[in-house]
């Protein structure tokens, strides 16, 4: 292993994507725009939902007058999230939803303030209940509309000092401020060096491997594993610069807050960024034409996107699927910066995450030399 | 002193035979072209001199050093038979990387630059991107970046391909330079005027010689007044 050589062969990496103006303008803008897209759909609350409100609630006559919890409760409904609309009737607010016109019907029944209130001073065994007609083809609205009307009901019993058995307080360990895009810039950032790294590599590898400067190269004293070493040491600074482009403008743009030390942070994402050439040499050995690398795009985006936890938590996964996370490189680096840059953590505590990278790194490596020295 | 020696070369494709039992015996500063029909083994044959593939059988040294050795790349130059350069890269990004990866400093890269910037004649596409240059441009540009650390012997596979007449005189007058500088070359070419240049020609037809000697002997051997009714005259009798 002769580093002069090596770096000879980073720089012309460097040379390649510097001169190539679309490349350069991919490795830059891609990050951001990856960033911007995801980030601004994902962090997206649902508001708006179309709901109807039945109200047949009569009331009770109690010492400060005539008392309706129903009206309490409706006026409790997060406004920002639900749209209401008001309805006399059941059978005419259920057809606006099989019409497609609304997502849910509250029905209050005749008795529910009166059940309610002698059921809590325990003066009745009887029960009343709100109706919920739902759509539930839309699970994530399903889920908010429920949701909404729990947090409704419960902040009434609150006011009227009804008091629920059980009451429940939330601290935030970690993450007490953190917004969404705290949450998610540390994990585009793995996500964009993973997916660019190894694309970059592949295309740039099966460039020399079709043109053939692959092969005149093995008539020089350059060895493969120079070869490897000088595609890593490229893209660990391409990947370490992408990576703090990305949180700076986030930081400028989406005043997102940083915990621990991202020095850290960007170490593991250049341990990613090596792992990840190596793959893409590796890759290029099993393709000959650069039609063929095109090809294997989607098996190396879709992984990355489903299994390393970037958009979804790896708990929303089917169980089966779980373990497959651990094969998907990104996992290790998404989860350390996340823990680095939203928990404050220091390498005594991602430690498993960096040697999990270290072996994954040291493998590859080894593979994409070995594949390397492989001729005819 | 043999700079290139070849006994019972063998390479095979699967089952196919790409050279079957070649003989090489090249002397140093010697200009030897490789001649014969497409599919003849001709680039096979540099491949396996040169380290890109792998015998199968026989042996082959070159200056001395038996094969495979990666350590004699340092003093052995290969122009392959396709382009093979760095096409996003300029012509001085090309030659300076070649240069670095025989161990060259910056000024000596440089200096040996200029030189066969000059004899290529493309002093003026010093900072050309590659992937710009006409075919024949970069055919030249290849074969510069070949000779960038003065190797003591050059394999050469097709090198005047595409390369205007003028220019390919002044590479021959280029190779008979080297050759006075005791550098070894061996050449192949489908241009068989061309073929008068060299020292000694070896005629190839599948993946082994049929005929060997200098242009002249080869022509009183044929009894022909051309190289190319002379091959026909072996490929005949070969049968
Ligand atoms: N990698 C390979 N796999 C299988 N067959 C091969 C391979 N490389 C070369 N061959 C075969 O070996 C034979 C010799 O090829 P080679 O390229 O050496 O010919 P050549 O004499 O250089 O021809 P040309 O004048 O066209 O350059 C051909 O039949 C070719 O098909
Ligand atoms: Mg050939």
């Amino acid at each position: 292993m002769n580093f002069k050589r090596a770096l000879a062969v980073s720089r012309r990496v460097f040379m390649d994507l510097k001169n190539d103006k679309r490349t350069l303008a991919l490795i830059i803008i891609a990050p951001l725009f990856a960033m911007a897209i995801f980030g601004l759909a994902f962090s997206g609350q649902i508001s708006d939902v179309k709901v109807i409100v039945v109200n047949d609630d009569m009331g009770m006559n109690t010492t400060i007058g005539q008392v309706y919890l129903s009206e309490v409760v409706i006026s409790n409904l997060d406004p920002d999230t639900l749209s209401i609309t008001t309805m006399d009737d059941l059978p005419s607010a259920i057809s606006e939803i099989e019409s497609g016109n609304a997502y849910a019907v509250f029905y209050f029944p005749a008795n529910f303030t009166n059940i309610t209130i002698l059921a809590y001073n325990q003066m009745t065994e009887a029960s009343t209940s709100v109706g919920i007609h739902i759509d539930m083809s839309n699970v994530n609205v399903a889920d908010t509309i429920m949701q909404t009307f729990n947090d409704a009901v419960q902040k009434t019993m609150q006011e009227r000092g009804l008091e629920m058995p059980v009451s429940i307080q939330k601290e935030a360990v970690y993450g007490a401020n953190a917004s969404f895009m705290d949450f998610f810039v540390p994990g585009i950032m793995a996500f964009v060096v993973y997916i660019l790294t190894t694309l970059l590599t592949l295309i740039n590898f099966v460039g020399e491997r079709t043109s053939g400067t692959l092969a005149r190269l093995t008539a020089t004293p350059l060895r493969e594993s120079e070869i490897v070493a000088g595609y890593a040491m490229t893209f660990s600074v391409v990947g370490t610069l992408q990576a703090l482009l990305l949180l700076t403008v986030g930081m400028l743009v989406f005043g997102v807050n940083v915990e621990g030390n991202v020095a850290l942070a960007f170490m593991v994402v250049a341990l990613l960024a090596i792992v990840c050439q190596a793959l893409g040499i590796l890759l290029s050995s099993i393709t000959h034409r650069e039609a063929q690398a095109i090809q294997l795009i989607p098996f190396i985006i879709m992984p990355g996107f489903l299994l390393s936890g970037v958009f979804w938590p790896l708990e929303a996964l089917p169980t089966w699927l779980r373990p497959f996370s651990y094969l998907v490189p990104p996992s290790y680096a998404i989860d350390a910066c996340r823990s680095v840059m939203l928990r404050g953590w220091g390498l005594d505590m991602i430690w498993i995450d960096v040697v999990a990278l270290i072996v994954f790194a040291a493998v590859f490596l080894f593979l994409a030399t070995l594949s390397l020295k492989r001729r005819g | 002193m043999h700079a290139i020696k070849v006994e019972k070369l063998e390479k095979k494709f699967g089952d196919f035979r790409a050279l079957d039992g070649l003989d090489l015996d090249i002397r140093k500063g010697e200009v030897y072209g490789l001649l014969g029909p497409n599919g003849a083994g001709k680039t096979t044959a540099i491949k396996v001199l040169t380290g890109l593939l792998k015998m199968t059988a026989g042996n082959a040294e070159v200056l001395g050093t038996r094969l495979p050795n990666k350590d004699i790349t340092q003093r052995v130059g290969y122009m392959p038979q396709e382009t093979a350069l760095y096409l996003g890269l300029t012509v001085h990004q090309n030659l300076e990387f070649f240069g670095k990866l025989f161990g060259m400093d910056k000024s000596k890269i440089l200096e040996r630059e200029a030189e066969l910037l000059k004899f290529i004649d493309l002093e003026r596409w010093k900072d050309e991107m590659v992937t710009n240059l006409s075919g024949g441009m970069k055919h030249r540009v290849s074969l510069a970046c070949a000779l960038i650390h003065e190797p003591e012997v050059l394999f050469l596979d097709e090198p005047t391909v595409g390369v205007d007449p003028e220019l390919r005189e002044s590479f021959w007058k280029f190779f008979g330079n080297l050759k006075e500088k005791g550098i070894t070359i061996l050449i192949t070419t489908h241009y068989m005027d061309e073929a008068s240049h060299c020292d000694r020609i070896g005629f190839m037809r599948t993946g082994k010689l049929i005929a060997e000697g200098q242009p002249q002997a080869i022509l009183r051997e044929a009894g022909t007044k051309s190289l190319e009714d002379a091959f026909l005259f072996f490929a005949r009798r070969g049968k």
